[in-house]
């Protein structure tokens, strides 16, 4: 096959992975509103598809260029989103057993994929010299392997900011509707019969699962939050492994580690406000919630980092455009 | 003593002590955290001064007021500016009054043995087991199995009492990565403040030596840096650079000769990302270009001659490697004063070529290189060689000079020399019986490249480099060890003795569990194994 042959079949399996997506988005979130097990298979099949779609289209646009295909924003971003559901599927689904959360993750897919091909689509072609080192592939596939971590952390982070007041409302609702047994009421042991359905369902973990019948809802923010930071915990020092090998690439091609580059401030920006989240989850008043949105915040850092800094701010990383 | 004059220090030592422990507390280091990440995106955002003088320049014509409003803040040098110091500093501070209590308190429970507990079950995992070993063996052979997985033991036998615990290194990497950090930012403070970065650029054949004045203005040093320069001298022998046929530039490399003032010497070849260390300067290849050797004569009279640096304007989506080379050669002696401004064209194939088909064509290599000249006179306001300012010259002539030829450049016509490459209706007229003492000749005998190096001393790469090293290996066991805690009590029971295992995580809670279960197992086994079923077994 000749190298046009390849590029084309890269760009095929790439749209055929962002239709794929768009359905297992659609597939899972019909599974959460309407909670059949079957639409739970259909967005698991297709998402595996995309997945293999995704891969297919990450290798050969490798073979095309005839190099790693981690070499610009385009592909950095279709790598990303490989991972990002290859975590989703093995770590969250396969590992975690949380299974309701695969709409977001496909969104999310979906939008990277189509920021992607929208703004960053460029032919497959070789690299500068300047991109022509070891310290380039360990410091790019860090990067790509932390911001997808990092992403499926804040995505998790998201739905538990969703979830998290929800489970507080109805914790509320049921502290005014039933005494609590000291008084003379049950208590958690009986539900409340004028709760709204989705409600019961929502919010079964921490106002007694044992009487509220178990159905299909987002999992408990406990589980939502443990799953964040583990992905977080996760990333941060993938992160700041490929910062310094950024940092060593630079003393090597520029002659200094460090220049306040937009894209390396962004970098350190994001870092520095992840450190923030690993310290507030360890200090009392900051747990939950509060570390919860400094996590958000450091993930539009990422999002800044990425491709802010590439679309709006000039500097040495303006290449990978 | 009197009230007020005991109370003055005692309040000052109180608000001292407030300072130190708001200082200490984990809410204040979040908060100068994100107070960091805030100052480094007014860096980002707002054009700055070390990274492109150009951009801070065009803000202040384009927005004035702000402009005065950001200058007075110092935010266009924002890694520079003392609120960026300020909040540096307080990290600092935050941090050594965090770290040394928390060091001093690691290096003493380091010190300190485990200590026994009596209420096993008062802990979140605990069993109860009968075994047959007496309570001495069974708690020997209990020690034996957690030494074997790591724990720091401290066996009681007789007292049939075992305390360990594991996961020290929790801390350690925490207070390693905490250190380091600030290691780091010390190293990067120290390294930057004593150093300079500067640009020599030298023409192939040509000499240049590390001394202040001959960077051309393109230097900056550090904010602490002790004025002295390496005065290394650097001869480049030549320069190479390879190019796809597209024009993608694929490496560019310098052959150097370098010599230190001690006398010590060496052959170097700087190329894209393979920097040379000499005598305590890195030399990077950073730039290069075009120059040609002019010589200019006014009769017999040299005026100029030497290597013209061509330098390139591009417009954003122009490959520059399609476009000419503009320099200048400024004769200030003469009156009136002279410029004469060059394009050079390094491939006239090449050139042509895309004039006649109207796609740009790379002009990578130099065949039959020729140059379109204007010579201006009147009167010249600066000595840049990378501008001319014409508002008070006019245009006296113009014409072309390919390599070897001589033209007379007030008449604007050949003396000699002809090219094939170039087309007649071009090259322009040959003069008419040869120059007269008053005309200004200019020759152009060679074509050489020039290479741009990146001189730079930053005597604490290594420290940094150390510092980040330690960062990754500290942050590792601080986010995935966990500390546990297990004892092991074991009473008299008939021959053999009932043998209570409790015990507890404070990290990764979950894992911990089945950690203990197969602890429980191996204690009892290597007490003898259970003597009979377990009386009592709770677990969490």
């Amino acid at each position: 096959m000749t190298t046009a042959s390849w590029a084309r079949l890269s760009s095929d399996a790439f749209n055929l992975a962002l239709f794929a997506y768009v359905a297992a988005m659609v597939a899972s979130f019909a599974y959460l509103a309407f909670r059949k097990e079957r639409l739970h298979t259909v967005a698991t099949v297709i998402g595996v598809l995309g997945l293999v779609a995704n891969g297919v289209s990450i290798v050969t646009r490798g073979i095309a260029a005839g190099r790693t295909p981690w070499g610009n924003m385009y592909e950095y971003s279709s790598l990303i989103t490989f991972l990002v559901v290859l975590g989703y599927l093995w770590l969250i689904e396969g590992r975690a057993k949380v299974r309701t959360i695969g709409g977001f993750v496909y969104g999310m897919a979906v939008l990277w994929m189509a920021m992607a091909v929208s703004f960053f689509y460029v032919g497959p072609t070789a690299l500068m010299p300047a991109l022509n080192s070891y310290w380039r592939q360990i410091h790019v596939t860090s990067m790509i392997v932390a911001s997808s971590l990092l992403g499926i952390g804040c995505l998790l982070t998201i739905v538990y900011l969703i979830k998290a007041p929800a489970e507080r409302r109805a914790l509320e609702r049921m502290r005014a509707s039933t005494p609590p047994p000291i008084m003379g009421g049950a208590g958690v042991e009986t539900s409340d019969p004028d709760a709204p359905p989705d409600y019961a369902g929502s919010a079964d973990e921490p106002v007694g699962s044992a009487t509220t019948s178990r159905k299909i809802g987002l999992p408990p923010s406990a589980t939502l939050d443990a799953l964040a930071y583990k992905f977080i915990r996760f990333g941060f020092p993938v992160w700041t492994f490929g910062v310094i090998c950024g940092a060593i690439w630079a003393q090597q091609t520029w002659g200094r580690y460090w220049g306040w580059d937009p894209k390396e401030t962004w970098s350190f920006i994001t870092w520095v406000i992840f450190a923030g989240y690993l310290h507030a989850r360890a200090t009392a008043g900051w747990k939950g919630t509060r570390a919860a949105i400094v996590a958000l915040v450091g993930f539009a850092s990422l999002l800044v980092t990425y491709y802010a800094v590439n679309l709006w701010i000039a500097g040495l990383h303006s290449y990978a455009t | 003593m009197s009230g007020p004059v005991a109370s003055a220090p005692s309040s000052l030592r109180r608000s001292v002590a407030l300072v130190w422990r708001t200082l200490r507390s984990m809410r204040t280091a979040i908060i100068l955290l994100l107070m960091l990440a805030a100052a480094a995106v007014v860096g980002s955002l707002i054009p700055q001064i070390p990274n492109s003088p150009q951009r801070v320049a065009a803000y202040r014509v384009d927005h004035p007021f702000w402009a005065k409003v950001f200058q007075a803040a110092g935010f266009f040098d924002a890694f520079g500016a003392w609120w960026f110091a300020l909040i540096t500093t307080l990290l600092f501070v935050s941090l050594v009054a965090c770290l040394i209590p928390r060091s001093r308190a690691m290096i003493r429970a380091a010190r300190a043995k485990p200590i026994h507990a009596r209420e096993l079950d008062a802990f979140p995992a605990f069993v109860e087991r009968s075994v047959t070993l007496p309570p001495e063996t069974a708690a020997s052979g209990a020690a034996d199995v957690l030494r074997r997985k790591h724990y720091r033991v401290e066996l009681d036998a007789p007292g049939g009492s075992v305390a360990a615990e594991k996961g020290a290194l929790r801390e350690i990497g925490s207070l390693a990565f905490h250190w380091a950090f600030l290691v780091l930012l010390v190293a990067v403070i120290v390294g930057k403040g004593t150093g300079y970065v500067g640009h020599a650029t030298i023409v192939e054949g040509y000499g240049w030596t590390d001394a202040r004045f001959n960077y051309d203005g393109d230097l900056r040093t550090g904010r602490f840096f002790g004025g002295t320069f390496s005065g290394t001298q650097i001869q480049v022998q030549d320069f190479q650079d390879d190019f796809r046929t597209s024009g993608i530039p694929m490496d560019f490399s310098s052959e150097l000769t370098l010599s230190a003032p001690d006398g010590s010497t060496e052959q170097a070849d700087v190329r894209i990302n393979h920097p040379v260390v000499f005598n305590g300067i890195r030399i990077y290849q950073f730039g290069f270009g075009w120059a040609p050797i002019v010589e200019v004569k006014r009769g017999d009279r040299v005026l100029f001659d030497g290597p013209v640096v061509l330098g390139q304007t591009t417009a954003p989506g122009e490959n520059p490697l399609a476009q000419p080379w503009v320099g200048f050669v400024k004769l200030s002696t003469l009156r009136p004063q002279v410029a004469i401004a060059v394009r050079l064209y390094p491939d006239a194939g090449a050139y042509f070529r895309s004039l006649a088909t109207g796609v740009p064509q790379p002009m990578t290599e130099a065949n039959a290189p020729f140059m379109e000249y204007e010579v201006w006179r009147g009167k010249l306001l600066d000595n840049s060689l990378a501008s001319l300012d014409t508002r008070f010259m006019h245009q006296t002539s113009r014409g072309l000079i390919g390599k070897g030829w001589t033209v007379d450049a007030t008449r604007g016509c050949v003396v000699s020399g002809t090219s094939d490459a170039i087309p007649a209706s071009l090259a322009g007229v040959t003069c008419p019986g040869g120059g007269g003492p008053a005309t200004l000749s200019m020759a152009f005998p060679d074509l050489r490249q020039y290479t741009t190096l990146q001189i730079s001393r930053d005597a604490t790469v290594p420290w940094v480099l150390a510092a980040a090293i330690l960062i990754v290996l500290g942050l590792l066991p601080a986010l995935y060890v966990s500390r546990r805690k297990v004892w092991v009590r074991a009473r008299p029971d008939g021959t053999g003795s009932i043998l209570q295992v409790g015990g507890f995580a404070l990290q990764r809670k979950d894992r911990f569990d089945e950690e203990f279960a197969s602890l429980v197992d191996a204690v009892t086994t290597a007490a003898g194994g259970a003597a009979r079923r377990a009386s009592e077994e709770v677990s969490p």
